[in-house]
């Protein structure tokens, strides 16, 4: 009903999409290159780190794959990480709070790891 | 509201009631038949059953027909007076409609048996209770219990395969039911038209045999689960998101808490509820209909699997052993990524759990009587409230402002005489969006640092998201108006911009759209889509 052309001709115009082609999924996931762990971002992980995947330096300790993360992604670790699942070559791995099972196990060259946020719509 | 669209709602109404009542004529002409067959058949059965039939042969030529229906008659109510035992185990009918199951090892007889003897409940009947429900009723299980507080909507229509364009406004139960009834009129459906709630979850859940989690929150989720570990149901879990869908066999077997040689529940895989703002809706996120549709079918799968484990005795003359049950597992499913599916194998139960461990703290006496809050376990969002009123314009001011007399300055409107900001994805921007507007999505917006100079924070700036900044410093002048889809993101993105100096200390007017595109399409251009 109402169109006023008033407010058009403003600055540029266009969108600022950094890469609007960019799928945010898991497919086709490369190899790890030497030194690397590959670690997979599911739902919420990929809606954050804005990649379904990636490879990280390996070796690390469980214990430590949160604060990696958190200094790559700053707020991931409050908004994301605190309500995931992990798994380390689709095993699930415990890791939360100061006496779980695996925070000791070493993520070490060639594995992959998973961030699984809970998915709760359907 | 002008004339002419009542009459256009009052249209569109007279076309929803005619094609609820097409449907409804549509199933009363089956049911009718059903009846009317059921009756034939009767008759047939009792005028040619064998065994209460000894004379049929020798009387076929010789019975006068006066006399024959006399004897039929006389025939048939010795039989209603000793009804003999079935001869097959399954009715004629049902022999013929689950044949292509029956003659699967997997199933057989037994199978079926299992399943008829079988109820199941869905909860929630939308993109995954749909799906589940019809493959379950299809497949002949003997009772079917459906939960939902929701009415059809059209935005439902695209992926929630039980309901119709007639039925947009029906309750959801009541539309499973009709499309359920014609697809398979041999399962008995029991109707709960109320969402679950804590206190009336233990008295539902318990009627039946296997849960099947087909709702859309987190606190659902924990209630149906810790439900399930209480009464010892074996819960099936899905969900699904724009492109991805979890899937979980959950407290299998479902022995009681404590017992570590239990199935994990939901609390032992997800301890914590994800934060209450980080929470997306399919309204919000977006969900593709096969996606949430091959969620729902598995969960029919792995309810069909419970049901008829261990049904086929072993061909071999080895003691029968009970299988073990699958080890619990996390099945991900990613319609664009290589594989689609990830299985995750799960831990056992988690010693600490709050459900299903010895020291669990979720009791049937807290859950029925209301303290167990799984609302407040989750958290609520507010809604985004971050900014005065001086900041905020009204869809009717803004109208005036791009038509009329501007209601800050004073200023006849002219071409450029603000600058109209559309923070929504930029897929949502290409659908819809408003002359003059340009786009700069919010995800770039919450990603760009508000302290660009602080180096030591860690957080690399993309040379792309400086962009849009130094576009808007370029004008230092022109007043800013930020709009989205329902007026919060808007809220955040002036927050961040006066964070970033654009408002040259309070020089340039910075503030967003109440209500956002939402309100402008209710209030000020009707056409405007709505999505």
């Amino acid at each position: 009903m109402y169109y006023p052309s008033s407010a058009s001709a403003l600055i540029c115009g266009g969108s600022f999409n950094p890469d609007p082609a960019l799928p945010l999924t898991t497919s086709n996931m490369v190899k790890a290159p030497p030194g690397h762990f590959s670690i997979l971002y599911f739902a919420a992980a990929s809606t954050f780190t804005a990649k379904p995947s990636e490879h990280l330096p390996a070796a690390i300790k469980a214990r430590h794959l949160f604060a990696v993360l958190e200094s790559k992604y700053p707020g991931i670790s409050e908004k994301v990480l605190s309500s995931c699942a992990v798994s380390v070559n689709v095993k699930y791995i415990d890791i939360e709070g100061d006496d779980a099972a695996d925070l000791d196990l070493l993520i070490e060259e060639g594995d992959e790891v998973a961030i699984i946020p809970p998915v709760s719509s359907g | 509201m002008t004339a002419t669209s009542v009459i256009e709602l009052l249209r569109q109404q007279i076309e929803s009631c005619e094609a609820q009542l097409r449907d409804l004529r549509q199933q009363l002409a089956e049911a009718e038949h059903d009846q009317q067959q059921e009756q034939t058949h009767d008759r047939l059965r009792h005028a040619t059953d064998p065994h209460g039939d000894p004379l049929g042969h020798d009387m076929n030529f010789g019975i006068h027909d006066d006399f024959r229906s006399e004897v039929f008659a006389a025939l048939s109510h010795v039989e209603a007076d000793k009804p003999s035992a079935p001869r097959w185990p399954l009715d004629k009918s049902e022999y013929k409609r689950y044949g292509r199951q029956l003659i699967m090892p997997e199933i057989g007889l037994q199978g079926q048996l299992r399943l008829k003897n079988a109820s199941v409940l869905i909860v929630g009947v939308g993109g995954l209770g749909c799906p589940a429900a019809a493959y379950l009723v299809g497949a002949g299980v003997g009772i079917l219990g459906l939960i939902d507080g929701d009415t059809v909507e059209e935005s439902n229509l695209h992926r929630q395969i039980l309901h119709s364009t007639g039925r947009v406004g029906m309750t959801k139960v009541d539309s499973a039911r009709i499309a359920l009834n014609s697809l398979n009129p041999n399962v008995k459906l029991v109707a709960h038209t109320s969402h679950l709630t804590p206190e009336s979850a233990i008295r539902i859940l318990q009627l039946y045999d296997i849960i099947l989690d087909c709702t859309d929150t987190p606190a659902s989720r924990y209630l149906i689960s810790d439900t399930c570990v209480l009464l010892g149901k074996p819960l099936v879990s899905a969900s699904a998101l724009r492109t991805e869908g979890q899937l979980m066999v959950l407290n299998n077997p479902p022995l009681r808490a404590g017992d570590s040689r239990g199935g994990p529940c939901y609390r032992c895989v997800f301890p914590k509820p994800p934060p209450p703002e980080s929470v997306v809706t399919c309204g919000d996120g977006g969900i593709l209909g096969p996606v949430v549709g091959v969620m729902g079918i598995l969960q029919a799968l792995e309810a069909i699997k419970l049901l008829t484990r261990n049904a086929q005795p072993p061909l071999t003359s080895e003691p029968m052993l009970a299988q073990p049950s699958d080890p619990p597992s996390l099945l991900i499913f990613s319609a664009y990524a290589n594989p689609m599916f990830r299985s995750i194998r799960l831990r056992t139960r988690k010693p600490k759990c709050a459900a299903c461990s010895a020291q669990a703290s979720v009791t049937a006496k807290a859950l029925e009587s209301g303290s167990l809050d799984y609302v407040q376990f989750c958290g609520t969002v507010n809604p985004v409230d971050a900014l005065s009123p001086s900041e905020r314009i009204s869809v009717d001011n803004y109208a005036k402002l791009r038509l009329a007399i501007n209601p800050f300055t004073g200023m006849e409107p002219s071409k450029e005489s603000h600058i109209l900001v559309d923070v929504r994805e930029k897929v949502q921007y290409d659908l819809c969006s408003l002359e003059g507007s340009i786009n700069i999505p919010f995800s770039m917006v919450s990603h760009t640092s508000s302290h660009p100079y602080n180096e030591g924070n860690g957080r690399q700036q993309g040379a792309e998201e400086q962009t849009w900044v130094s576009s808007l410093r370029a004008y230092p002048d022109k007043p800013i108006v930020v709009i989205c889809r329902r007026g919060n993101d808007s809220q955040i993105t002036v927050r961040k911009m006066k964070e970033l100096g654009l408002d040259n200390g309070g020089q340039r007017w910075i503030g967003d759209i109440k209500g956002g595109l939402k309100a402008w399409g209710q209030t000020v251009d009707r056409d405007f889509p709505d999505y």
